[in-house]
């Protein structure tokens, strides 16, 4: 197991009349290298879960894997399991706090207790590797960006602590379709050329879905659902059950096979739906 | 007739005049006819809330002048009369509830009208059943989903009987039931209640289901039309940062392959049901 948990369970304000279960046994597996979603509705767990797997929350009982290891919970453990686990938050912008993109992206190898020299690389390579351009923009201040270089910058300030793990909670929320392009398209490449191994808590599967190597449905702070896309998207009734919805692609191939074509409905990307219309339908025009 | 929102020439900078000058509208021309649901979208920074903001007077124009029913918002004195005319319901709903119960939340903007108590629990119940919230109507917002949350939101704008509704990414932050509730409920305003509804949004499954749509780009409106229409400039469309829908896209691939499919798909039941008709 590279990263994962065992019987995860999660109590806000526990021992209080307020006490809220939000993480119930939850347990799940993961390799290294793969790109995994974490679906479900809002207020199922998900981001309870993610500030698990960076160490941001403690187990109410349960725990985190990581390299096969239990992480235990004194501030040592924790504190290198953050550097090797980077988390971009929702809206992450809304947090930063320095004046320049500079200092943004420095700040955290500058706390792994860097020169400065090395640091200036980390910065460089950075931005480098979400598509920006150092010279032109490091010194400008966060707020002169758009809205997707700012989310960019984000990832870019996770990026520099070089961690094995990247998780991001709803990394698109409020972004143009070309920036979500982008930002996809970034992660697939960072997975693919370096194995960084991803995490996306999201509700827009359409962006994403076809990166995919797995997805974890929760709900009611319980995993539900997991499994490759091509399994979990079979079931149809169950996702609507939960309030959630099936890839577009999927929703069609649903569609068509209810109206009599005998079309496979585990197909989630466009290049699998036009393989499988031109399988029943083929050899057009001839 | 006359159009319910006329924008003739908006330009509007922000830090107009410094270096840091950002010209967020060029030289903006639209109309905005009663009744119908309208699309603004466009990439991040193009000016669409730039635009939006001037829909009902939270920003005045630098030049050029935007008419709501013929009343101008950079006067003064039309802007409470405008106010109420066009409403508006924002990202997210947690920044707009100030209540803490449903009702009392939705009755806030007629209150504020100085209307006569009967008049309002009238409105209130107009908007709660316009909205199938009757049952939420004694709860704190806080208990809600984020879709009901901002179902009650836009309660709170319908209570004041506004003519237009400017819903500015109402889904953005949803999940999957919360955009669908959100989206069929603005829709059944337009429809059945009549509301010409001007919905932001970077969701072209959201956009499919406007009567006409404008795509933005730094600063102007560079497409105007049905989403049919619009959607048919595929190469222009991508070019300004958008997408196809997705059963456009699909319909575009298939058609590629040698696939006898027909121009103009763009809802998910006419791709299906073309599929299903496919030789």
């Amino acid at each position: 197991m590279f990263i994962g948990t065992e019987k995860l369970t999660y109590t806000y304000m526990s021992g209080t009349p307020f006490a809220a279960t939000a993480l119930n046994e939850v347990s799940f597996s993961l390799g290294k290298g793969e790109i995994t979603l974490i679906i479900g509705p809002s207020g199922s767990g998900k981001s309870t879960l993610i500030q698990h797997l960076n160490g941001l929350l403690k187990p109410s009982s349960g725990r985190v894997y990581f390299k096969g290891q239990a992480i235990g919970s004194d501030k040592g453990e924790l504190l290198r399991l953050r550097r090797r686990i980077g988390l971009v938050f929702q809206i992450p912008e809304e947090h930063f706090f320095s004046e320049t993109i500079y200092d943004e992206i420095a700040f955290a190898p500058r706390n792994l207790g860097l020169a400065e020299s090395e640091v200036r690389i980390r910065v460089k390579d950075a931005l480098e590797k979400v598509g920006l351009r150092a010279e032109q923009l490091q010194y400008r201040h966060p707020f002169q960006l758009s809205a997707g270089q700012k989310r960019l910058v984000a990832v870019a300030s996770v990026l520099s602590m070089n961690p094995e793990v990247l998780i991001l909670d709803e990394p698109t929320a409020g972004l143009d379709p070309s920036h979500r392009r982008n930002l996809f398209a970034l992660l697939d490449n960072l997975n693919r050329s370096g194995g960084l191994t991803v995490i996306i808590s999201t509700h827009h599967l359409d962006d994403v879905v076809a990166l995919a190597h797995s997805v974890f449905v929760l709900q009611g702070g319980r995993m539900v659902l997991a499994g490759p896309p091509s399994e979990i998207f079979t079931t149809r009734e169950k996702l609507y059950d939960l309030g959630l919805s099936l890839p577009s692609v999927t929703e069609i191939m649903h569609s068509v096979k209810e109206k009599g074509l005998p079309v496979k409905t585990n197909i989630y990307t466009l290049a699998g739906a036009r393989q499988e219309i031109n399988r029943l339908k083929g050899r057009p025009g001839r | 007739m006359n159009p319910l929102i006329e924008v003739i020439d908006l330009t509007y900078s922000y830090q107009a005049g410094s270096d840091d000058e950002f010209r967020a509208l060029k030289g903006v021309f639209l109309q905005v006819w009663p009744g119908e649901m309208l699309a603004i979208t466009g990439q991040n920074g193009s000016g669409k809330s730039t635009l939006a903001r001037h829909f009902n007077g939270l920003l005045t124009p630098q030049s050029g002048s935007v008419l709501v029913e013929g009343l101008s918002i950079a006067d003064k004195k039309n802007t409470a009369a405008i106010r109420k005319l066009v409403g508006m319901v924002f990202q997210n709903p947690d920044n707009q509830l100030v209540s803490s119960i449903v009702e009392e939340d939705i009755a806030f903007g007629p209150e504020n009208l100085g209307l006569p108590p009967a008049e309002i629990r009238k409105r209130v119940d107009w908007a709660l059943d316009t909205l199938n919230l009757q049952h939420l109507r004694k709860v704190s917002p806080s208990g809600l989903s984020e879709g009901q949350k901002q179902l009650v939101a836009i309660a709170g704008v319908l209570a004041m009987k506004p003519k237009c509704i400017i819903l500015d990414e109402p889904t953005a932050h949803l999940d999957p039931r919360g955009k669908r509730e959100v989206l069929e409920n603005i829709m059944r305003l337009n429809r059945e209640e009549g509301i010409t509804i001007i919905l932001l949004t970077h969701f072209m499954n959201e956009v499919v289901h406007c009567d006409q749509m404008v795509v933005m780009e730094q600063g102007e409106i560079k497409l105007r039309g049905t989403p049919y229409a619009v959607f048919r400039q595929k190469e222009i469309i991508l070019e300004l940062g958008l997408d196809l829908p997705i059963a456009a896209q699909l319909a575009t691939g298939l058609r590629q392959k040698g696939f006898k499919i027909p121009e103009d798909i763009i809802h998910t039941e006419e791709l299906v049901d073309c599929l299903c008709q496919l030789k």
